[in-house]
């Protein structure tokens, strides 16, 4: 479905991505993990448009995605949850979940998606009123996923679901992923920090380090893995 | 007493017409974050339009004197969202949005000199082509007058042309605040001023937005002009006068909230008529600065700001 082939990009002079390639699959699961400044969060900017590559291709679902206009590319499909959540904090949940969907697709399947987003995320229910920017970082990033669910997304992109946000929350996030997945069946491509968590969640992994992929596999593969252990697993 | 619910009558009527004008460049300062040093010229452009559609282009014959202004000044509100279009479509946008996202500074310093720069040129273009003579939109309803009550022997008289003013100024700010609260175009102009890369990401065209906005801003602005012209003269430099007031009224309603643009404007007309009862009408202006700097003093974010950092 999305298909990332030799994928260089950076900011001005200072490369951060150097011929990456990445394939995710309709229906996978992929995680990307790797420590700071890997360049995870440049990949997603560069997928969503947001950074302009410097060389590679991307094509999602056939079309080549770099010949696309940034803000026309959601209108194929394509979500992204952004790092540090980015929800739009004057707006209530509602309004938020509305700018979700934007699409065609979000529009049109705007009644049941809404109905899901609130059986998955029952908090967005209960504060659908409420400004964005006076909830809990937790409340925000689930907000930040319901706005991605509400475009009717191919593929919904996560920027690092868990970043500031206590242990337990994470853990709440990741549960409340899995079983999203579980229900709709939805292509997601993660990128995370806590590689044990993400690494046990997806069904494919690619390790980033300083800008190139150095490893990836199934699950069970990169878990297997005695760099992955050492380095990220704590074994 | 009578002097005082006087003056409170004609700060309020004014106020409307002043929280109008602040309104259409609180607009595009809260969606774009673009300091819009021309915006007193847009309305000088707007009032220039409300006159010429009035007096020759055939609104005067078709609507006679008293219905005719209005409806030229309405017209003219179109004619300047096209106008402002057109300006950032082939100058702002260049120097704002996601061209210079990136860059240090936003493009602050670029949009600074480019705004400074359309002043000028509509400020002497203007004076080229409109001439220095004193314009201004004359309705015999200027000179007339109705009475409220008398209550308690005292009676308020409220000058016809500035009732309307200030009745169109309502309708439009309650239009405005339908537009931007209940429309899916309200609601992605306020995620484009929320956050721009956000907004993106839900496949918002933030320039579109940033030019909708500007648009916008110029012809509601343009209408305040063209009723603020109802009862005082205008010249080509007249947006000197304004521009100041309106950037002290979005100032105190709060940087980028649109309501509180309006509330700001309000704020400001009040105070210059209601300073009348104290001081000589020469120190209006200063005393309109005076209260400025007394509310900025205890409320920095102004009436509406809100001290969040945004993302």
């Amino acid at each position: 479905m999305l298909r990332i082939e030799g994928l260089s990009a950076g900011y001005s002079a200072k490369p951060v991505l150097n011929d990456v390639s990445i394939n995710v699959g309709a229906g996978q699961f992929v995680a990307i993990v790797g420590p700071n400044g890997a360049g995870k969060t440049t990949l997603f900017k560069t997928i969503s448009g947001i950074v302009k590559p410097s060389g590679g291709r991307i094509t999602f679902d056939g079309v080549d995605l770099l010949a696309v206009p940034p803000p026309q590319r959601a209108h194929f499909g394509i979500a992204h949850v952004p790092e540090g959540r980015q929800v739009f904090p004057s707006l209530t949940v509602m309004e938020n979940l509305e700018m979700g969907a934007m699409t065609e697709s979000g529009r049109r399947d705007w009644q049941a998606n809404i109905e899901s987003i609130f059986e998955w995320l029952p908090v967005l229910k209960e504060r659908r009123n409420q400004f964005a920017g006076t909830m809990s970082g937790g409340q925000q990033q689930m907000l930040a996923i319901g706005r991605g669910l509400a475009s009717s997304p191919k593929l919904l992109m996560l920027d690092e679901p868990s970043m500031g946000l206590a242990p337990s929350t994470a853990d709440f996030i990741f549960e409340r992923l899995i079983e999203i997945r579980r229900q709709s069946g939805l292509t997601m491509l993660l990128v995370e920090q806590r590689v044990a968590e993400a690494l046990e969640s997806a069904d494919h992994g690619y390790v980033l380090e300083a800008g190139h992929v150095v490893l990836e596999g199934n699950n069970d593969t990169l878990r297997a893995d005695d760099r992955v252990r050492k380095a990220y697993l704590g074994m | 007493m009578e002097g005082f619910l006087q003056a409170l009558a004609a700060g309020l009527l004014i106020g409307a017409v002043y929280g109008l004008m602040c309104v259409g460049l609180g607009l595009i300062f809260g969606v774009m974050r673009v300091i819009n040093f021309a915006h007193g010229d847009f309305m000088m452009l707007g009032m220039y339009t409300a006159f010429y559609l009035f007096t020759a282009a055939g609104v005067q014959a078709l609507f006679g004197n008293t219905v005719g202004p209005f409806v030229a000044i309405l017209l003219a509100g179109p004619v300047l969202a096209v106008f402002g279009y057109f300006v950032h479509r082939a100058l702002i946008s260049h120097v704002s949005g996601t061209r210079t996202a990136s860059l240090e500074g936003e493009g602050h310093y670029a949009q600074l000199i480019l705004t400074l720069g359309i002043a000028l040129i509509l400020q002497n273009g203007g004076l080229i082509v409109f001439g220095s003579v004193l314009a201004s939109i004359r309705t015999p309803l200027s000179s007339s007058a109705w009475e409220l009550g008398p209550f308690l022997d005292m009676s308020i008289f409220l000058n016809k042309a500035r009732s309307i003013d200030a009745i169109v100024s309502l309708a439009m700010m309650i239009l405005l605040s339908l537009l931007i609260t209940r429309t899916r175009i309200g609601k992605s102009l306020r995620a484009a001023a929320d956050n721009p890369t956000a907004a993106t990401y839900m496949g918002i065209d933030v320039d579109r937005a940033h030019r909708t906005a500007f648009a916008l801003g110029c012809g509601i602005t343009a209408i305040a002009g063209g009723l603020l012209a109802t009862n005082y003269p205008f010249h080509p430099f007249v947006g000197l006068e304004y521009v100041i007031v309106m950037y002290a009224g979005v100032v105190l309603g709060g940087m980028g909230s649109i309501i509180g643009a309006f509330w700001g404007g309000m704020t400001i007309g009040l105070v210059q008529q209601m300073s009348t009862l104290i001081l000589p009408t020469q120190l209006q202006n200063a005393a309109i600065f005076a209260v400025f700097l007394l509310i900025i003093f205890f409320r920095p974010q102004g009436f509406f700001g809100r001290m969040v950092e945004r993302t």
